[in-house]
């Protein structure tokens, strides 16, 4: 089942697993960096004899695939992604992760190497600038010319590699990207600055060739940034489960500590207090109190008889238990669940994509136009073609477009986290901005995941006081995570002895003189003559929830809950809060259809959710934001991270994402009507390239400093209102 | 004028040395922390450390 246990240097570190007669395996495939390569993966999987499915998410570089065990291999599969230049990684792992890291540290040096060489290249160039209207002695122009060639070189080789790279590949698979006009800006200026450097006359574009490459590499970098913050975050989630379990010998009573995936299923496995159940099984031997909260969501802890099911990833909050293995471990309900989410996360539709095909139909016209320059000045006079097409392609270059959204996404960026939101997924600020519904979780994000005392009804002639005090007294005794409710109302004065509690019923004590028992049914306090009162239990409200619901109305945003919680306490919260929509009782799958279809009604969704059952509906939502504080995994699923316990900062997250998709938009006309301008004066010749390099680079900055307003923006009280999508 | 023909050439080997620096700094893992370092300002300065929880323990 595990296929690392085969030596194939391949497959090391790849994990599948087999169920109802498919293989499922999820690895990355380093390489892939567009639609048009995602495309070429599933092309070549799809010939394979035995492969079922194929999704390929192209932000994150995941290949999910689903196939027959009997007819194909993983072995196979990875060998055939091999072949197409596409290198599989494991997903989970550190190979993963030292996958990530090298792919980060090559970005930032070659981003170093731009930087300093283009510094270094602007103060010689503005010497020769200089020089060539003062007047410069030939081999001062000649020497600063050659060192310019010099630092220029390796920017271009190495620096510019992934580019030059990114172009080789689009031709080989006969596709027209961004990187094609780019590099052959590049390779251009370049080579006609050699040989005007060897020749000892005419223009060098060196500085000119540098600064672009250093603009677009920052570009790339912001995106990639993000993309590794999500994808670390989400592989955290399967690493959620211990590797190793403690497995009993039936014979002797000894326990061992194994792999998990040596455990199979009738195994016998020790839980420890505290600790993960690390699969799927039944309770054997005596009575477990399990807290199901990581895969369920639901805040009590739970008795378990002997034979009673057990779920892999809830946590043992009672004595030391015995458990006997009823799946193995690859198919656990965990494991189910992080499938769920994989699935859910290359299901969603992606911006990129649309982006992608625009970029290969502008290039076909700027190859276009620049092929027009270059025949019409031919004819006119050859002496200015070569400055004309170079300038041409340095106008058309969309470097200001291609940093227009970046730059004020990683502004925003800065401005949430002021807020205590972070940004998991570069696009995450786009739909935050698009939402026209939000769609809470109950518990751990309206509540605060703390039961407190909602309702008393008295029975009997006791006090309201002396009530809670007897109850307080006789729960003080408990481990029950419920016991916390009473916890305010203990007094010094009643003290209970001679305490005992009955797992899953309830705990009976002698106080002054007379024997009382607080438990089932309900939480009912009774003494020998009957029931005294009866409490309900619940989630307090978090504070400002209130507030934070008007002001989402108040953005014009629907608002509902969609809770795992029973029909009572979802609708109390509702009516507190003013929410008409409510969903109550629905499991992980049911939140899911629930999301699809206000998402069908044409809806997008922003789903705020806690606890690891959220997982699958957060990252099918059109946007999710995950509470910080709560179960640390449902962190990994969301595209936001709220960290602070305060719903607060929702609503002006949503007006600075609002701010950003419209300094977004101001920033791509600005940089679109500049390229739209500079390109006549470039094919008239009336624009050097030295004069359309930096036009460039001011529009670029005029972006950036554009961006940087969002900085500054005072989010309580700006009101915008909802803008429509981006295209 | 003559020096700048010796600076010029002597910037080329300055240019070097601090690429190779920020390389060295980068292979060190310098720059790796970039995120976390912007988030460590958002965690509550209250926040009881380890260290500190072992100095409340009183010593027997």
């Amino acid at each position: 089942m595990n296929a690392a246990t085969q030596a194939a240097p391949l497959l090391e570190g790849h994990w599948s697993s087999e169920s109802d007669g498919e293989g499922h395996a999820i690895f990355t495939a380093e390489g892939i960096h567009c639609a048009n390569c995602a495309r070429s993966i599933r092309q070549t999987l799809e010939s394979l004899e035995g492969l079922r499915n194929v999704d390929i998410n192209v932000v994150n570089r995941r290949v999910s695939v689903i196939w027959d065990p009997s007819r194909l291999s993983l072995e196979r599969i990875l060998r055939q992604v091999a072949a197409k230049g596409f290198r599989p990684v494991p997903l989970v792992g550190e190979a993963a992760v030292r996958a990530q890291l090298q792919e980060r540290r090559d970005a930032q040096k070659r981003i170093g190497l731009a930087a300093l060489g283009s510094m270094q290249l602007m103060m010689y160039a503005a010497g020769l600038y200089a020089g060539a209207f003062q007047g410069i002695e030939p081999a001062m122009a000649e020497l600063l010319r050659i060192t310019c060639l010099v630092i220029a070189t390796p920017v271009l080789f190495y620096s510019g590699a992934p580019i030059l790279r990114g172009a080789l590949a689009d031709l080989r698979r006969r596709v027209l990207g961004m990187d094609v006009t780019v590099s052959l800006a590049l390779v251009l200026a370049y080579l006609a600055s050699v040989f005007n450097t060897l020749r000892s006359s005419g223009d060098v574009y060196f500085d000119s060739v540098t600064m672009f490459i250093l603009f677009l590499l920052l570009g790339r970098y912001l995106e990639m940034r993000g993309r590794h913050q999500a994808s670390q975050l989400t592989d955290a989630l399967a690493r959620t489960l211990p590797d190793t379990a403690q497995r009993i010998d039936r014979s002797t009573q000894g326990a061992t500590r194994v792999p998990l995936n040596e455990i199979a299923t009738g195994d016998w496995l020790r839980v420890g207090t505290g600790q993960v159940i690390p699969v799927d099984g039944r309770v054997v031997l005596a009575r477990a109190l399990v807290d199901e909260s990581l895969v369920t969501g639901e805040p009590e802890p739970h008795v378990r008889e002997p034979g009673d099911a057990l779920l892999g990833g809830s946590i043992n909050a009672g004595a030391a238990l015995t458990l006997e293995v009823s799946r193995p471990p690859h198919e656990s309900t965990l494991h189910g669940i992080v499938r769920l989410l994989e699935h859910a996360q290359s299901e969603r539709p992606r911006l990129g994509l649309a982006a992608e095909r625009m970029a290969s139909w502008f290039v076909v016209r700027v190859l276009i136009l620049t092929a027009l320059t270059a025949v019409v000045w031919y004819l006119i006079d050859p002496a200015q073609a070569f400055p004309a097409v170079l300038a041409v392609l340095v106008a058309t270059c969309p470097c200001a477009l291609s940093i227009a959204t970046p730059v004020a996404i990683a502004a925003a960026t800065s401005r949430l986290a002021g807020l205590g939101v972070l940004v998991m997924r570069s696009d995450a600020v786009e739909g935050l901005a698009n939402i026209d519904t939000v769609m809470l979780d109950k518990t751990g994000t309206l509540t605060a995941g703390r039961p407190g005392i909602s309702h008393i009804k008295l029975q009997g002639e006791l006090s309201r006081e002396r009530a809670l005090a007897i109850a307080a007294a006789l729960e003080a005794q408990s481990q029950h995570p419920l016991a916390a409710a009473f916890r305010p109302f203990a007094s010094g004065a009643i003290v209970c002895t001679d305490a005992q509690e009955m797992a899953g019923e309830g705990i009976t004590g002698t106080i002054a003189g007379s024997r009382w028992r607080i438990g089932k049914p309900g939480v009912t306090l009774s003494d020998d003559h009957g029931q005294s009162a009866r409490f309900t239990i619940a989630d307090e409200i978090r504070d400002g929830a209130q507030h934070t619901v008007a002001a989402l109305k108040d953005l014009g945003l629907r608002v509902q809950i969609a809770s795992g919680d029973a029909a009572a306490n979802v609708e109390h919260v509702a009516r507190t809060l003013e929410i008409d929509l409510a969903g109550a009782a629905l499991r992980p799958e049911d939140k899911l259809q629930r999301l699809r279809a206000e998402q069908q009604a044409g809806h997008r969704v922003l789903m705020l959710g806690d606890g690891i059952n959220d997982g699958p509906v957060l990252a099918a939502a059109d946007v999710s934001m995950a509470m910080g504080r709560g179960s640390a995994i449902a962190q990994t699923a969301g595209d936001l991270l709220l960290l602070r316990e305060s719903l607060a900062a929702l609503p002006k997250a949503i007006v600075i994402a609002r701010r950003t998709l419209a300094v977004v938009r101001q920033n791509l006309r600005w940089a679109a009507g500049y390229n739209l301008a500079a390109i006549p004066l470039a094919a008239l010749g009336l624009m050097p390239p030295w004069v359309a390099a930096l036009g460039m680079s001011l529009s670029s900055l005029l972006v950036v400093f554009n961006a940087r307003r969002l900085l500054r923006i005072d989010a309580e009280t700006t009101s915008i209102p909802a803008t429509t999508s981006l295209d | 004028m003559a020096s700048v023909y010796l600076l010029i050439p002597l910037s080329i080997l300055l240019i070097g040395i601090g690429v190779w620096a920020f390389f060295w700094a980068v292979d060190r893992g310098q720059f790796e922390d970039l995120e976390r370092a912007s988030e460590l300002a958002l965690e509550e300065d209250d926040m009881p450390t380890a260290a500190a929880n072992a100095a409340r323990v009183p010593r027997s």
